[in-house]
C-alpha cells in the first residue's frame, strides 16, 4: 500500500472516530452502518481518482460523485435508473428528508429513535465530512485542517445536550486525528527516503521514530490536558465529572445518553429557563381547583458548592406508594385529586406528578419511588412521550398547627441528613439576625422566609449563573438578586443553617397556559422551590421567589405572598382562613402584571434592563472596547516608552568633568552626572532605533552607532540641522557606550524629535499609520519576550523530565551502561 | 608573550595633542615619498606603535621597499635592512659567535636584527630554516645564540615584503610566522593622480635619500606608551573576543585565529583610536581592522577556496554579520568584577 493511499485510509477512519459522538445523539446504531458505507465508498471513489492521478479537484468531484452515489443507495425514493442513477424524483426525495430532518431536529429530544430525515442528514453530513478531511489531509497534504470538520461533527452533540457531553467521544475523535497527523508524517519522512535505526538497520514497518517522540509526547499531553482541565476548573465540575462518575454504572453499555436521574437539574433548570424559544413540555389536566406545583426532583445534599442532586434509588413505585393520610395529623387537611399527564417534549429519568401521589396508572414497573426524597424515578425508562395517570393528595397546613410541632428531635435521622450545613460566615450571621427572639420552628422559617420580600429589595433576574454554592449565596444575600435558583437555594441554606431540615424541589409552576381543566406546562414553567420538614407533618412547600415574576405562582396559608399588602405579612399572625387553603389573591394572575405581558413568566427577558435579548449589544459593546484596548495596547506602550525616554529631567550643568580630548590621563568615569549622561545617550538612542524599526528602516545588530548615524542620514536624505542631530545621537551613544566619559551637558531631545520629524515626513502614509497603530518595535519585542519565556520554560520542563527519567528509568539499574 | 618592557622603560605618554603632531609629521613625512597611500602608511604606523610586526603583501613594484624605508628614515633610530635570499643562513640575521684571537675567546657578532626597526626584503624568498630565525626575536624581542639570550632593543619592529604571484622559488611562510606579525598590508596600485605625482617626484632623484627624520626612538617609545593608555571598553573587549571566536566557529575557515590575534587585534585598534584623536577605541576600529590584522592568519576550507572566496571576503563577511555585544550581555561569564555603578530607576524594558 503507498503512503498516500495510508493516509486515505486513515482519513477515513479518523471521521469515522470523530463521528462517534453523535452515538450520544441516536438511540440506535443505524447511522454509524450509514455513515460507515459512505465513507468507505467516498474513499473509494477518492483513492480510485488517485489510482488513476487526477488532480485535487478531480478527487474532490470523484468524491463528491461517490457520496451522492452512496446517498441515493442507502435513501432511495425508488425512482432511479438502475436504481443507483439519481433523477429529478431523487433530489425532491432528499428534499423532503432535509425538511423531515429538520422537523425531527425541532421536535423530538435526544436521544432520537432512527428516522430517515436525521439518519439521511447524517450521512450527508459525515460524508461531507469525510471529503473534506480527505482533501485536507490527501489532496492538499494538510492533515491539521482536517481537525476543523471534525469538530464540527463534534459540536453537534455539544449544541444538542443540556449539560454536556461524555468525554469519551471527544478523546476517540481526537485519537483519530493524531493518528491522521502521525500517518502523514510518517508518510513525509517516507517521501523524503529511507529510514535507517540508530545501529543501520532499514526501517520498513511502522516504528516510532525518536525524532518524532517530542510531538508524540505533546499529542498525549494536549488530550490529557483538554479532558483534565475542565475538570479542574470549578464551575465544570457538575458536567463532565458528574457523568464520568456515574455514566458507568446507571445506564446500559453503548447508550451514554445520561439516564439514570443523572441529570442535573439546577444546569436543565438554568438551561430551559435561559432558552429564547419557549417550548411545550407537558400537558396535565386536573379538575383540583388550585393544584400546587408539579415536581419531579429534589436537590438535598448540600457542599460548600451548594446543593446537588443524589441519585435516587427505591423500590417499584406501582404498589409502594406511601398514603400521608396515615397517622394523627391534627391542623392538616387533605384534598385528594386525580391527574393525567401527556409528556410532549420531556426526556427524563424522573416523573413528574403532584405531591403527594398515593397511586401511579399506565406506569410501567421500571419506575421507582424514592420514600427519602419522595420522587419517581428509572434507571431504564424515561419520560418522552409517555402518557400516565395517577391519583394524589394535597395537604393544606394550619399554621397554627404548624407553629405547634415539635422541634425535629436532634438524634433523627432527617434532622441529621438535612440540616448539615458547610460554614459560611455571611450567611449564618444573617439567620441568627432574622431568627432572633423566634421561638418555634415554623416562626423562625417565616421570618427567614419573609425576608426574600421586594419590599427588601429583592429583585428578580435571570442574569446570575446557577450556582448555590457558599459564595455564591452570600453574594445572593448582598445583591439580593436572582431567581428561583438563588430563592429556593438561599432559603433552604438559611433553613437549614438554623437547625431545620430543609431541601430544594425542582418541578413546574402550573403556568398560564390552560383551556379548561388542561394546563400546559413549557419550558419557561420549570421552577424551583424550598421545603421544609416538621416533626408530624412531613415536608412543607415554601416558594420564596417574589411571586410578581412567576407565572403561576401558589401561595398558600402557610407561606403566604410577603409582597401583597394587605395579608400575610409578618407578625400578622395565622392567615384568615382557619383551614389555611389558599390566600386570596394568592395565586398570581400573570396577566394582570403589565411587566410580563407575552406569557413570559420566568425568561424576565422583557424586564427592562435584565432582558436576556436586550443584554448582547451591552455585551458587543463590552467585547468591542475590549479589543480596542487590546489593540491601544501597543501604541499605548510605545507612546510610554517615548514619554519616559524624551521626557527627562535636565541635567545640572555645574557638573564639570573635564572633556576627554585634551587629556589622555585618567578621567574617573563615573559619578552621577556621567551615568546619567550615559542613561540619556542609550534613551535617547533606543528610541531611535525604535523609531527606525517604526517607519520600517533597516537596523542592522552588527552596525556601530556611527555607522547606523551615517547610513541614516545617506539613506534617509536628512539634511542639515537633522544630519547633524542624527549623528549627534550616534555620537552620543558612542561615548555613552565605549569612551570613559559620556558626552555631557547636551540635550539630545532637540535632535532626536527633529530626526523622528524627518524620517516621519519620508515614510508612506501606511507605514506611518503603523508606527502609530500597531508600532513593530513594541511588537517585535513581545514576540521576543514571548519567544524567550516559552523557550526557558521548555528548557526547564526538559531538564525536570530528564531528571525524572534518570529516576524512574530501570536502565540506570543495568550494568554496564552508564558509560554509554 | 610580548616585551616585558615597564612603562618607566617605555618613556612618559604624552598628551593628545602632542601625539597627533607627532604621528601626523610622521605620516606626512612618509607621503613624501609615497604618494596616495595615506590609509596604508597610518596602518603602517599603527602596527609600529602598537609594538607589531607588518607584512607587507603585493606585487612587485607598488612601493613595498620603499614604504618600509620610508617608515625607517623618518624615525631617527637603527635601521637594518635583509635581503632575503635562498641562501641566506639563520646567523645572518640573529648574529653569530666568531673567535677573538686576541682574548682566545667566542665573540658575538650580533645579526641583522639588533636594530630598533629590521627591513626584511622578500621574505617568502629565504628557505624556512632561515625563516624560522625570525620566530623568537619577532615574539620575544630577543636572541639566544649559543645558550646565551640577547634582549633586542625597543622599539623593534619586522617589516617584512613579499610577493604573492611568484611562486618559483619562494618558501611559503608557515602558520606560526604568520602568526607573528600583526598585520599584513597590500599597498594596491596608486591612483592616477598620484601616478602622476609620482612621475614628477621621482623623475630627478629619489626622495628617499632626501628624507629627513621627524622622530626619533624616545618619541616612539613615548608615543607607545600613550598607546597602551586609550581606554577599551567591556563591550569592546567582548566585541574583540566574540569576533575572533567567529572565526574559529565559522564553517568557512579550517583555521581560526589564535589569541594572540585578539591582542594584537585589539593592541592595533587602541593604536588607530589614538592616531585618530580617541582615547577610547571603538568597534568601527576592530572592524576596520578585522581584515588586515586577521586575514592572514587564518586558513579557508578546501570547499572555500574551491569557490573562490577569498579570506578577505569570508572575514568582511563575518564582520557584517557578528551583532555588536549590547551593554546588557556584554560581559563574558568569566569576568567577576563589579560593573559600573548605574542608576536603576528608568534602564527597565
Amino acid at each position: 500500500m503507498t503512503g498516500r493511499r495510508y493516509v486515505g485510509l486513515a482519513a477515513g477512519l479518523a471521521t469515522l472516530l470523530a463521528a462517534l459522538p453523535l452515538s450520544t445523539i441516536f438511540e440506535q446504531w443505524t447511522w454509524l452502518i450509514q455513515c460507515i458505507i459512505a465513507v468507505v465508498l467516498v474513499e473509494a471513489a477518492g483513492t480510485l481518482a488517485r489510482t488513476l492521478r487526477a488532480p485535487a479537484w478531480g478527487q474532490l468531484v470523484a468524491m463528491l460523485f461517490g457520496l451522492g452515489l452512496v446517498l441515493t443507495l442507502l435513501f432511495p425514493s425508488g425512482h432511479e435508473l438502475l436504481g443507483v442513477i439519481p433523477t429529478g424524483g431523487t433530489i425532491v426525495h432528499f428534499g423532503q428528508l432535509l425538511s423531515q430532518a429538520g422537523t425531527g431536529i425541532r421536535e423530538m429530544g435526544i436521544p432520537v429513535s432512527d428516522q430517515q430525515g436525521l439518519l439521511f442528514l447524517t450521512a450527508l453530513g459525515v460524508g461531507s465530512v469525510a471529503v473534506c478531511v480527505d482533501v485536507c489531509a490527501v489532496a492538499l497534504r494538510r492533515p491539521a485542517l482536517a481537525g476543523l470538520p471534525m469538530l464540527a461533527i463534534y459540536s453537534v452533540p455539544v449544541a444538542v445536550h443540556q449539560d454536556s457531553v461524555s468525554v469519551l467521544p471527544f478523546i476517540a475523535g481526537a485519537v483519530g486525528f493524531l493518528w491522521l497527523l502521525v500517518v502523514d508524517n510518517v508518510d513525509r519522512v517516507r517521501r523524503f527516503g529511507r529510514r535507517f535505526s540508530g545501529d543501520g538497520r532499514d526501517i520498513d514497518a511502522w516504528e516510532p521514530s525518536p525524532l518524532a517522540a517530542a510531538g508524540r509526547r505533546m499529542a498525549i499531553v494536549g488530550v490529557l490536558v483538554a479532558v483534565i482541565l475542565p475538570i479542574a476548573v470549578p464551575g465544570m465540575t457538575t458536567g463532565l465529572l458528574d457523568r464520568w462518575g456515574t455514566g458507568g454504572g446507571g445506564s446500559g453499555p453503548g447508550n451514554g445518553n445520561g439516564r439514570g436521574g443523572t441529570v442535573n437539574l439546577w444546569a436543565l433548570l438554568e438551561g430551559e429557563l435561559r432558552q429564547q424559544q419557549e417550548t411545550d413540555m407537558i400537558k396535565i389536566t386536573t379538575k383540583d381547583p388550585d393544584p400546587y406545583y408539579l415536581r419531579f426532583g429534589v436537590a438535598d445534599d448540600l457542599s460548600v458548592d451548594g446543593f446537588r442532586n443524589r441519585q435516587p434509588s427505591g423500590r417499584t413505585a406501582n404498589n409502594n406508594l406511601p398514603d400521608p393520610r396515615k397517622g394523627d395529623h391534627a391542623g392538616v387537611s387533605y384534598y385528594e385529586g386525580h391527574a393525567s399527564v401527556e409528556v410532549v417534549n420531556l426526556n427524563m429519568a424522573l416523573l413528574p406528578v403532584y405531591s403527594e401521589p398515593t397511586r401511579l396508572q399506565k406506569v410501567d414497573s421500571t419506575w421507582l419511588y424514592d420514600s427519602r426524597m419522595n420522587v419517581i424515578f428509572s434507571n431504564r425508562s424515561t419520560t418522552n412521550k409517555r402518557r400516565y395517570e395517577f391519583d394524589y393528595v394535597r395537604a393544606r397546613f394550619d399554621p397554627a398547627a404548624l407553629r405547634r410541632a415539635d422541634p425535629v428531635p436532634a438524634n433523627s435521622d432527617i434532622r441529621r441528613q438535612f440540616t448539615s450545613v458547610p460554614n459560611v460566615e455571611g450567611v449564618a450571621k444573617e439567620v441568627a439576625r432574622l431568627t432572633e427572639g423566634k421561638t418555634n420552628e415554623y416562626d423562625r422559617v417565616r421570618a427567614l422566609y419573609d425576608y426574600f420580600s421586594i419590599e427588601n429589595g429583592f429583585t428578580y433576574s435571570l442574569v446570575a449563573k446557577a450556582d448555590t454554592s457558599g459564595n455564591a449565596m452570600v453574594d445572593f444575600l448582598t445583591k439580593k438578586s436572582g431567581y428561583c435558583v438563588q430563592y429556593a437555594a438561599a432559603l433552604a441554606w438559611m433553613v437549614r443553617a438554623a437547625g431545620i431540615p430543609a431541601r430544594v424541589a425542582f418541578g413546574f409552576t402550573h403556568g398560564s397556559k390552560h383551556e379548561g381543566d388542561t394546563y400546559t406546562l413549557t419550558s419557561r414553567n420549570l421552577h424551583a422551590w424550598t421545603e421544609v420538614y416538621f416533626e408530624g407533618f412531613g415536608w412543607v412547600p415554601f416558594d420564596a421567589t417574589p411571586s410578581t415574576y412567576i407565572i403561576g405562582s401558589v401561595r398558600p396559608g402557610w407561606a403566604p405572598n410577603v409582597d401583597a399588602p394587605e395579608n400575610g405579612l409578618p407578625g400578622n399572625g395565622p392567615t384568615p382562613d382557619p383551614g389555611g387553603t389558599v390566600s386570596p389573591g394568592a395565586t398570581h394572575d400573570p396577566l394582570d402584571d403589565p411587566r410580563l405581558e407575552g406569557g413570559s413568566d420566568l425568561s424576565g427577558g422583557v424586564l427592562p434592563g435584565t432582558g436576556g435579548s436586550s443584554r448582547w449589544p451591552w455585551y458587543a459593546l463590552a467585547a468591542g472596547i475590549v479589543i480596542i484596548l487590546l489593540l491601544a495596547m501597543p501604541s499605548a506602550r510605545r507612546v510610554l516608552l517615548r514619554r519616559r525616554r524624551m521626557v527627562r529631567p535636565a541635567i545640572p550643568s555645574d557638573v564639570a568633568v573635564s572633556e576627554a580630548s585634551d587629556q589622555p590621563r585618567v578621567v574617573v568615569a563615573g559619578g552621577p552626572q556621567a551615568a546619567r549622561a550615559r542613561l540619556d545617550a542609550h534613551a535617547a538612542w533606543e528610541e531611535l532605533i525604535d523609531t527606525l524599526v517604526d517607519f520600517r528602516l533597516l537596523v542592522d545588530l552588527a552596525e556601530t552607532p556611527r555607522t547606523t548615524a551615517d547610513r541614516l542620514v545617506r539613506e534617509a536624505g536628512l539634511r542639515d540641522a537633522t544630519a547633524d542631530g542624527a549623528r549627534l545621537l550616534g555620537r552620543a551613544e558612542e561615548l555613552a557606550r565605549y569612551a570613559r566619559v559620556p558626552l555631557l551637558t547636551t540635550d539630545l531631545t532637540p535632535a532626536l524629535r527633529a530626526v523622528r520629524r524627518a524620517l516621519g515626513i519620508r515614510a508612506p502614509r501606511r507605514t506611518r499609520w503603523q508606527a502609530a497603530l500597531l508600532p513593530p518595535s513594541v511588537l517585535q519585542r513581545w514576540r521576543s519576550t514571548a519567544i524567550t519565556w516559552t523557550a526557558t520554560v521548555l528548557e526547564t520542563v526538559g531538564v525536570w523530565r530528564d531528571a525524572l527519567v534518570r529516576v524512574l528509568s530501570p536502565r540506570r539499574l543495568l550494568p554496564g551502561r552508564s558509560g554509554r | 608573550m610580548t616585551t616585558q618592557r615597564t612603562l618607566g622603560e617605555l618613556g612618559e605618554p604624552m598628551s593628545n595633542s602632542e601625539f597627533r603632531a607627532v604621528t601626523d609629521s610622521i605620516v606626512a613625512n612618509i607621503e613624501q615619498v609615497i604618494e596616495g597611500k595615506t590609509a596604508t602608511v597610518r596602518l603602517a604606523l599603527a602596527v609600529l606603535l602598537a609594538e607589531g610586526h607588518l607584512l607587507i603583501e603585493d606585487v612587485p613594484g607598488v612601493g613595498k621597499t620603499k614604504l618600509a624605508k620610508a617608515l625607517a628614515r623618518s624615525i631617527d633610530c637603527s635601521v637594518r635592512r635583509i635581503q632575503f635570499t635562498p641562501d641566506l643562513l639563520p646567523s645572518d640575521v640573529t648574529g653569530v659567535s666568531v673567535y677573538n684571537q686576541e682574548t682566545h675567546d667566542f665573540e658575538f657578532k650580533p645579526g641583522a636584527v639588533f636594530a630598533n626597526l629590521v627591513v626584511g626584503d622578500e621574505i617568502n624568498r629565504a628557505s624556512p630554516k632561515t625563516q624560522s630565525a625570525l620566530l623568537e626575536c619577532m615574539e620575544e624581542r630577543q636572541v639566544t645564540v649559543d645558550g646565551t639570550t640577547y634582549e633586542l632593543q625597543v622599539p623593534f619592529m619586522v617589516i617584512a615584503t613579499q610577493n604573492p604571484i611568484e611562486m618559483e622559488g619562494t618558501y611559503p611562510l608557515p602558520e606560526a610566522q604568520r602568526d607573528r606579525f600583526t598585520a599584513r598590508i597590500a599597498m594596491g596600485y596608486p591612483d592616477a593622480g598620484a601616478e602622476l605625482a609620482m612621475l614628477d617626484v621621482h623623475g630627478g632623484e629619489d626622495p628617499l635619500y632626501a628624507l629627513q627624520p621627524v622622530s626619533d626612538a624616545a618619541t616612539v617609545r613615548n608615543l607607545i606608551a600613550t598607546v597602551r593608555d586609550v581606554h577599551v571598553a567591556d563591550t569592546v573587549k567582548q566585541y574583540a573576543v566574540n569576533l575572533v571566536n567567529a572565526t574559529r566557529e565559522a564553517p568557512d575557515l579550517r583555521l581560526g585565529a589564535s589569541p594572540r590575534a585578539t591582542l594584537h587585534l585589539l593592541r592595533t585598534a587602541r593604536t588607530v583610536a589614538a592616531l585618530d584623536g580617541r582615547d577610547y577605541v571603538l568597534p568601527d576600529d576592530l572592524q576596520a581592522l578585522a581584515v588586515p590584522v586577521l586575514a592572514h592568519r587564518i586558513i579557508p576550507t578546501a570547499e572555500a577556496q574551491l569557490s573562490r572566496r577569498t579570506t578577505d571576503a569570508i572575514l568582511a563577511d563575518l564582520v557584517h554579520r557578528l551583532p555588536l555585544p549590547t551593554d546588557r550581555q556584554q560581559r563574558s561569564p568569566y569576568d567577576t568584577r563589579p560593573s559600573h555603578p548605574e542608576p536603576t530607576d528608568y534602564r527597565r524594558r
